[in-house]
């Protein structure tokens, strides 16, 4: 069987300008997952540092987030998975799926009774319970929150190596790389840069940071976060800080039409919100939760969509 | 009923209950299983069984029976110790101080282990002595306690420590799940490691408190008249204090806080049968693993398949009950 090397050098040849960020990326690749000399041994270390032996393709997966089955089902391994959460509801196929519980409670037993061949886990699940995983002899490789598109990119193609689908996710990357600078591209005569605050939940103030991969999404759709020097992932944005701030728009990451709409008449009743720029104009924009919350591949689709909700008459006229 | 009949009656209702709730904990969980499918298991070792009933739910079980007999013996111990039915590890402080150091050595990420004594152990141990050592030094005047003064000295230690806790926790970044297992408590993650170690340590307490028992009826009469009566107090009280500790340690870092277990089983054990330590130690244990493997059972059941912290189920069983014995001193 040809090694994940072999088949990398064989997805050329490309464009010279692609060809260097193509030669920084597995350089990145290299660095990051450090496959020790994949093909030998395959070993391979996840996110947490711990080292992965991998053996034959895996055959029964249990994923214990919903970014992860996203990203498997693009990876034609649907399947494959034979246990997601209750949270996995994208692709609707995965909602078929025996659910072995929550992120933070997943079932032991129910994950021992499916018998995987391999646990793909991301940071929410709790240490204790993969540690407890793996002393049962299951193999769980673990992934991290990275800060931008690029590491999702580079988690995805990691994915491909550890389920030896490195073709399919290397195509998979491809194609998500040139949807993101597709919309780059529309939005490159943007001079102006809306200075933008994300609200997480709608009620309270909890917005992304410098480290938070929404942060990358909201530069790459040229607007600017206000909380975006602060070198943290999610944090609760201060109140008086934000008044001070003054954005030009708030977006409201929110589950459905419904949730909006209550953050929304909750950021018009609040005596020192409704006074924003933002909220005077009635520039308070909704935002799929389900598609921007995830650290998954439709995280581009994101993308676009903050594109349009910050520069929507820009992209009109480019039409 | 005789004494000696109640006892023997209680010892046949608490050893039913022991089995039953050994059955129901084998075949009730997240997995379908039926009585068939243990008997499958017993017969013909299915590979995947083996490890749901064995690994998963026998040692959750063994686990919750292990760390409520402990808690139900520490309890005993300290209410004959502060000559007061109030007292309990939760109570006094010294679950929540164990639990402040086995996150402050996990913090720290001083995880080494010798022999199956961990760090972790080692630094639960530490601070839950020095939370009920400092309760002890505060609430005693010449020898004697003040019911109100250990409440509120055990309530105020267990408040400080709990937020540092809470503290530790925060600056921590997987706090959400950490924080509900070290202030509420959970089996869900259990194995035999763990049972072994608790194991141990409740069966080196249960054999001293047992050959200590009846110094411990001497020690109810007051120090002087112990002392009077040759009991050695000072070794006597020492020895009480450290293996109260070790037992209530010892589950905290199993299974993080499960408060009111040492206060109402040893509560109800003398009510049934008499306030004789030489009973009530055993007894109380007992009770104390059927009354912790009954609410782990309803913890798993209540929101299933979600479950609850156990001390929830503890808490909701035991504040009431506090309450009450509260409004009966008055």
């Amino acid at each position: 069987m040809s090694t994940p090397d072999s088949r990398r050098s064989r997805s050329s040849p490309r464009p010279t300008e692609m060809k260097t960020r193509a030669a920084l990326f597995f350089f990145a690749l290299s660095m990051l997952s450090s496959p020790v000399q994949v093909g030998q041994n395959r070993a391979l270390k996840d996110d947490l540092g711990y080292s992965f032996q991998m053996s034959s393709p895996p055959q029964r997966i249990v994923s214990l987030a919903p970014n992860i089955t996203e990203i498997l089902f693009a990876l034609d391994l649907g399947n494959k998975v034979v246990g997601v959460t209750r949270f996995c509801d994208y692709p609707p196929q995965a909602l078929l799926k025996e659910k072995v519980g929550g992120m933070v409670d997943p079932s032991l037993e129910k994950i021992k009774f499916l018998n995987p061949d391999l646990i793909i886990a991301f940071r929410g699940n709790p240490i204790r319970m993969l540690t407890r995983l793996k002393s049962l002899g299951f193999p769980v490789f673990i992934f991290e929150t990275g800060s931008d598109l690029e590491s999702l990119f580079l988690m995805i193609e990691r994915v491909g190596l550890l389920t030896q689908k490195t073709t399919e996710a290397h195509s998979l990357v491809t194609a998500l790389r040139q949807r993101s600078e597709a919309i780059q591209a529309v939005l490159q005569s943007v001079t102006l840069r809306p200075r933008v605050f994300l609200s997480l939940h709608g009620l309270g103030l909890w917005t992304c940071g410098k480290e938070s991969y929404l942060n990358d999404l909201i530069r790459k759709a040229k607007g600017e976060n206000v909380a975006g020097a602060i070198p943290k992932k999610w944090l609760r944005y201060n109140r008086e800080q934000l008044v001070r701030d003054n954005p030009d728009v708030i977006i409201v990451l929110a589950k459905s039409q419904a949730d909006y709409q209550t953050a929304r008449d909750w950021l018009v009743k609040e005596a020192d919100l409704r006074d924003l720029k933002a909220v005077r104009r009635g520039e308070i924009r909704f935002l799929d939760e389900n598609l921007a919350s995830r650290y998954g591949p439709r995280l581009v689709e994101a993308l676009g969509q903050l594109a349009g909700l910050l520069h929507s008459r820009h992209i009109g006229e480019e039409r | 009923m005789t004494l000696a009949g109640r006892k023997r009656l209680l010892l046949m209702i608490l050893l039913c209950l022991f089995l039953g709730g050994l059955l129901l904990s084998l075949l009730i969980g997240p997995v379908q299983t039926s009585a068939r499918d243990l008997g499958n298991f017993l017969f013909n070792h299915d590979k995947t069984f083996s490890t749901i009933f064995l690994d998963l739910r026998l040692s959750r079980a063994a686990l919750a029976f292990l760390v409520g007999a402990s808690l139900g013996l520490a309890g005993a111990i300290l209410q004959g110790y502060f000559q007061n039915s109030m007292a309990d590890p939760f109570v006094v402080g010294v679950s929540s101080g164990a639990s402040f150091g086995a996150v402050l050595c996990l913090t720290l990420g001083l995880n080494v282990s010798l022999f199956g004594f961990s760090g972790q152990s080692f630094f639960s141990f530490a601070s839950g002595f020095a939370i009920v050592y400092l309760v002890y030094l505060l609430s005693q005047k010449k020898g004697v306690f003040k019911v109100e003064t250990l409440l509120l000295t055990g309530i105020a230690a267990g408040a400080l420590t709990s937020s540092l806790t809470t503290f530790l926790l925060f600056l921590r970044s997987d706090s959400y799940e950490q924080a509900v297992f070290w202030l509420l408590g959970s089996f869900s993650l259990a194995e035999w490691k763990q049972v072994g170690m608790v194991g141990l340590y409740f069966c080196i307490s249960l054999a001293l408190a047992q050959s200590l028992a009846k110094d411990m009826n001497l020690l109810v009469l007051g120090d002087e008249i112990a002392q009077s009566l040759g009991c050695p107090v000072r070794r006597v009280r020492k020895i009480f204090l450290v293996v109260s500790t070790l037992l209530a340690a010892a589950s905290v870092s199993v299974s993080g806080i499960i408060g009111f277990v040492g206060l109402v089983v040893p509560h109800w054990i003398r009510i049934l049968i008499g306030p004789d330590h030489r009973r009530l130690f055993l007894y109380s244990a007992l009770a104390g693993g059927v009354f912790l493997v009954y609410s782990d059972l309803l913890a798993r059941v209540v929101l299933f398949p979600t479950e609850l912290p156990i001390g929830i189920i503890t808490a909701a069983i035991g504040a009431p009950f506090f309450i009450y014995l509260l409004n009966q001193r008055r």
